[in-house]
This record gives C-alpha cells, structure tokens and sequence, in this order.
C-alpha cells in the first residue's frame, strides 16, 4: 500500500509517541476505563453469584412477591446508564482537556 | 379474516412502505461509508441516537424479551440488560479507537492493523456468517407476527419480510437514511409502549396480582392450540377438554382431569379450559408467581454456568455486530460519539424497561402462552388480551403487529446492507453496483431459505447464540488488535477461526434440536464461556510463536488509533482506497 512508506517517516508520530502529553492522555483513559469495566463486570458476576449461592438472600420479600433479587435485577439497567454518564463526564472533564493539551504542542511545536 | 387481521395488514403495510419511500427518496445508492458523514452533518445527536436505537432493537427485543421475561421471570432480565452492557462495551473498548483507524468495517479493520489479505477474507466470511444468522430470527418472528395475527401461514411473513427488506435496500438502501431508523425507533417504542401503559391502567384498576400462591389461572374459558410437543407441569387437579395425542392416546373432544404431575402433548392437539382453572406451564418454567420473581428458582440447573456464559455473549459479541459497528461512524466527533452513546443507552433503556413490564403483564394476561410455550407471541396478544376483541382492541393489536414489522424491517435491512457490502467487495470481485443487487438478493435469500427448515427457538436466544459467535470472533480480534501491539495475522487468523467454529458449531448444534439440559447441553445453548476465552487464548498463544511476523508499523497504527482526532494521523482509509461503485 502507497501510505506505508509516507507514514513511516512521518516525524509527527514520533513527535506524539515521545511528548509526555501523549503519557498522560493515555494513562487517564485507562486509569478509568479498566478499573470500572472490572468493577461493572464484577457487580454483574456477584449478581448471579448471590442469585447462586445466597438464594434464602435474594428471595427475602420486600413488598408483596417484590424480592431483593428482583430489585437489584432493575438496578443492573439503572448501574449501565451510570457508568456510561460517569464516562462521558469524565472523557469530557479529563480526556478532552489532555488531548487539547497534546494537539496544541503538536501544533505549536511542528 | 377478522378487523385485526385486515387493519394489521394495512399497518404492516403502510410501514413498509413507507420506510422504502422515505428510504429511496432523492437518493442515489446511498451505501458508502462516506455517506454516513455526510448524513452526520445535518443530524443532530437525539436523531442519531435514536436511528442507532432504531436499528439495534430487532425482533429479539421487541418480542422475544417479553416472552422470555413471560416464562423465566427475573432471570430473563439477562437478555436485556447484557443487550444494553454489550454497547457500552463497544463505546469503552472500540468506538473511538476504530473510528481513529478510519475503517468502518471489521474486514477494514483487520487489513489496516495486519495487512493480511487471508484475515481479511476470514473477517469476511464471518461477517457474512453472522449476519445471516442473525436475519434468521428476524424473518422467524416477521412469520409468527403473521401467523398470530392473521392466521396465515408463517412462511408467508416470512417470505413477505425477506421481499420488503432486499426490494428496499435495492431500492436506495435505508442504511444512509438516519431519519428513517429514527422514526422506527420511535414507532416501535410508541406501538410498545401504548398497550403497556394501557395494560397497566387495566393491572392498576383491577384485581389481579402477581402475590398468587398457586399457578396463573385463566381468567376466561380458553382454548389453546398446540404447535410443538410439550411436557406440561400441573400442580393442582385441572379439568379440560382435549383433541389430540394426549398423554400418549389420541382423543376426541375428550373430557379430562389432569392430577398433579407432568403431562405430554403432541403438536396440534387442542386444549379447552374453563375460566378459573389452574394453567398448565410448560416443563422447565417457573410455576408460581414467587419463583418467577425469585433468581435462579429450584429445577433449574446450571443456571450459574449458563448466565455467565449469556453475560459474556451480550457483554462482549454487541461490538462484532456487522450493522452496529458501521452505524457509530454517523457522529462528526468523539464529543458528539459519547453525547450520542447516553442518548442511545437511555433510549435503549427505556425500550427494555416497555419490553419487561409488557413481559410481565402478559403472565397475568395471556397465560394460556405458558401453556403451548409459544411465549414470543405475548407482545402481540397482550393488547387482544386486555381490551377484548373490540375495535380499540383490534386497532392496538394492528399497531403493535405494524411496530413488530418495523423492528424486522430496521434490523434486517442494516444487515442485507452489511452483508451485500462485505460480498461484493470481497467475494464476487469488483463491487459494481450490479453485484450489489445479486449481493443484496443472496443476503437475503440464503437466511430465507433456512428460516423455511429450521426449527424456531425462542427468539431471544437465537440473537443470544449469534452474539456468541461475534463474542468469540470479532471482540478478540478487536480488542486485542486495539489494545495489544503483539498481536499477528497468524495468530488473529488462528483465534478468531478457533472462537468461530467452537461457537458456530454449538449454534448448529443447538438448532438442530440436539443439546439436552446436562451441563454440556447448556454450554451448547450458551458457547461463550468456553469459546471467547479460547479465542482470546488462540490468539495470543499463535501470536507469541510468530512474533517476528508483528507488522513493522504496529506501533503506528496503535498511536494513529489512540491519539486524538484532528493531529493529522487518523485518515479516511476510503479516500485512499477509492472505492469502486460507491
């Protein structure tokens, strides 16, 4: 493919790999997106582990036939729509900010 | 043919075609990807969403969720919330990286991390595997709405949806027409909506409950067909009238007195039961209202092993889905990516929460589903079932009959869409537009013809087993092709035909009727435990051994997909191929 060779010598993305802005956006991306995929899967698991293994637990009546595994069934959809809000918080709070910072060294310094 | 029958048929009708019109409109054949960003100019974030939302939300969710939720209760509160996690997964992991990398397609993907012209064709053949196994379920259920609704026989619906959805795409493709999948969203989500909250004005008002003690009973004499042999539970002595090969002898409008136990129906034997009578439910279904609502009732094993498994394929396969990846290039940029994503998830989410009241009013309504344990038709006799064969009755039935079609009509044609691309760029050679149209018709004939012999499963776990097959195929690929610079051709090639021929030959096996309720069985039913992780092992194992064969511009793909947009680095990779016919 012709653009192989104009990307290789492409000095911007040594540039970009090199500046410790381009550290920092990728730490900040994964300082949240790994730890709350694991905390997300985690409280999904535990869901059905209780469900498992705790079952006198989740049965225990709330309101009528209303148990607390039926609640917190509900709640995974509730916790889905949280963490995809506190994403987007954070990217625009965090992310964004850090890839400005970046564009604007790149475009400065090039 | 009854007022429901012809009024559903004139709204199915009117919904198909206007979803072609609308579609073919002033548009020359809208398919390229290039399109999409132009349509992402003039559409704001709320419309995109809900064309996103329109075209994920097929005929799984909008019938199979209910009946599932009907039968299993709080378990089945699975399907949906994974349906929902597995985007969010996709927006974490994948969206803005692949958006970076400028392919719009796994294919696309594959070739501009590994350059290897055999994954490519590997990614190809899965795109098409998964697609037609996911346009299965979609013209099944267009079958069932006919069946149900007008008593025709299924295979009309089923041929009737395949003819729409290849005529539309051919027409124009409603693949580039945001405005077409937004209004089906909406659609589908007033024509759901509208007989819940009836439904539970109806639930509200009047005396039924879900605190029952014993089994649901028929709150009038019902007569019920069934179309599959069924074991059928019985709890407490029920009384009935029974043509057909019942308990092993054949009988003529015999009187009966079920005793507690389980009893075997044949396919097309009748039922008549009095109002008041205790409801039969079919083997394997929780019976009384506590275990429905409770997790993991007693009598059903496996169930640990078989939702984790059902939690990873939703989880993980949503991002391997050939019409949902394509759909996220429609944002202008990675701010308007994520604004869209909560709009989607809330638009998703309130279209399950419908689903599973709706689900859940049906046990009170439509019991007689437990019964022939054809539990997808409850969305569509809920609104019958509440309001009596009246006209507001028959007028919300055609409604709810038409936004089923829509859902088929959406989805369908996202995936006729994706396939057609994929087989005329890459299998039939040149991508002229006339090998669209045969592509278009070959994606749509082949699923037709295997829906005409295929055995019906429940159609939530039909899509259920197909995100299987895009959790052990497409995710490993992805997310280690995006997050792991050792990553090779051999071993990408090496997991991905791993992870594919585990969970497609479980899926082949679970429709042809095979698996049983053993542990093995539910590892059939529910490959993903098994199958993504060996994937995922496959590919990094394969990649360690070829590790002299790490493309010498990993690093530079990995940076051109992790760096922000707008540096100069991502680049349109159509610009550069020049796409021929596009």
């Amino acid at each position: 493919m012709s653009t192989t060779g104009e990307r290789s010598t492409g000095t911007i993305y040594e540039q970009v790999q090199a500046s410790p802005e381009f550290a920092d956006l990728r730490s900040r991306l994964r300082r949240f997106v790994f730890p709350m995929s694991a905390a997300f899967l985690a409280w999904y698991l535990l869901y059905v582990l209780l469900a498992s293994y705790a079952p006198a637990f989740m049965a225990t009546k709330v309101a009528g036939n209303i148990n607390i595994g039926l609640i917190f069934g509900l709640l995974q959809f509730v916790s889905t729509f949280v963490i995809t809000t506190l994403y987007v918080r954070y990217a625009n709070r965090n992310i964004d900010p850090a890839a400005e910072r970046l564009r604007d060294r790149i475009e400065g310094g090039a | 043919m009854t007022t429901t029958a012809i009024l559903a048929i004139v709204a199915m009708g009117l919904v198909a075609v206007a979803s072609a019109v609308i579609g073919s409109i002033g548009v020359r054949v809208a398919r390229s990807t290039s399109d999409f960003l132009v349509a992402s100019r003039t559409v704001g974030p709320t419309a995109n969403a809900s064309a996103i939302s329109g075209e994920y939300l097929s005929a799984a969710s909008f019938l199979g969720i209910a009946g599932l939720i009907l039968r299993d209760g709080v378990d089945a509160l699975w399907y949906p919330v994974g349906y929902a996690a597995g985007y969010l997964a996709l927006v974490l992991f994948v969206a803005a990286p692949l958006r970076r990398s400028g392919a719009y397609t796994v294919p696309d993907f594959a070739e501009a991390r590994l350059r290897s012209p055999v994954l490519r064709m590997v990614c190809t053949i899965f795109v098409i595997i998964i697609g037609w196994l996911y346009l299965l379920p979609q013209l099944q259920g267009a079958g069932l709405t006919i069946a149900i609704v007008t008593s025709l026989p299924s295979w009309t619906g089923e041929v009737a949806a395949a003819v729409v959805v290849v005529a539309t795409v051919l027409l124009g493709g409603m693949r580039s027409i945001t405005f077409v999948q937004a209004f089906q969203y909406w659609f589908k989500f007033a024509a759901l909506a509208l007989p819940a909250v009836i439904a539970l004005v109806y639930f509200v008002g009047g005396d039924r409950t879900f605190d029952r003690p014993a089994p649901p009973v028929f709150t009038a004499a019902t007569t019920v067909s069934i179309d599959t042999d069924v074991q059928l539970q019985v709890r407490a002595p029920v009384d009935l009238t029974a043509t057909g090969l019942v308990d092993g002898v054949q009988r003529v409008s015999a009187s009966l007195r079920w005793e507690p136990g389980t009893h075997t129906v044949k396919a097309d034997a009748t039922l008549d039961f009095l109002a008041g009578s205790p409801v039969p439910i079919v083997a394997g279904a929780p019976v009384e209202d506590a275990d429905w609502l409770t997790p993991f009732p007693e009598g059903r094993p496996y169930g640990l092993l078989a939702t984790y498994s059902l939690i990873l394929a939703t989880f993980l396969g949503t991002m391997g889905l050939p019409h949902v990846l394509v759909r996220f290039y429609t944002n202008p940029d990675g701010r308007a990516a994520r604004r869209t994503a909560v709009v989607v998830l809330a638009l998703i989410g309130a279209f399950y929460m419908t689903v599973t009241l709706v689900g859940a009013l049906s046990r009170l309504y439509t019991p007689q589903l437990l019964v022939s344990g054809d539990t997808d038709a409850a969305v569509l006799l809920l609104p019958s079932a509440v309001l009596g064969s009246s006209l507001a009755g028959a007028i919300l039935g055609a409604v709810v009959a038409a936004g089923a079609w829509a859902a088929f009509l959406s989805t369908s044609s996202g995936l006729v869409v994706s396939i057609a691309g994929v087989l005329s760029t890459d299998l039939l050679g040149t991508g002229r537009v006339r090998d669209f149209r045969l592509s278009a018709v070959l994606a749509g004939a082949v699923p037709l013809a295997l829906s005409l012999f295929v055995t019906r499963l429940d159609f939530s776990e039909a899509v259920a087993l197909v995100f299987a097959v895009a959790a052990s195929t497409f995710c490993p690929l992805l997310l280690l092709g995006i997050w792991w610079r050792g990553l090779t051709d051999r071993g990408a090639i090496a997991g991905v035909l791993v992870g594919g021929l585990l969970s497609a030959g479980a899926v082949g096996v679970s429709l042809a009727g095979i698996a049983d309720s053993s542990w093995a069985g539910v590892l059939l039913y529910r490959p993903a435990l098994v199958s993504v992780p060996a994937a995922f092992l496959v590919m990094v194992g394969v990649s360690k051994l070829t590790a002299k064969r790490v493309p010498a511009d990993a690093d530079q793909v990995l940076l051109q997909l992790h760096a922000p947009e707008r540096l100069g680095l991502s680049r349109d990779r159509l610009a550069e191929r020049g796409r021929p016919g596009g």
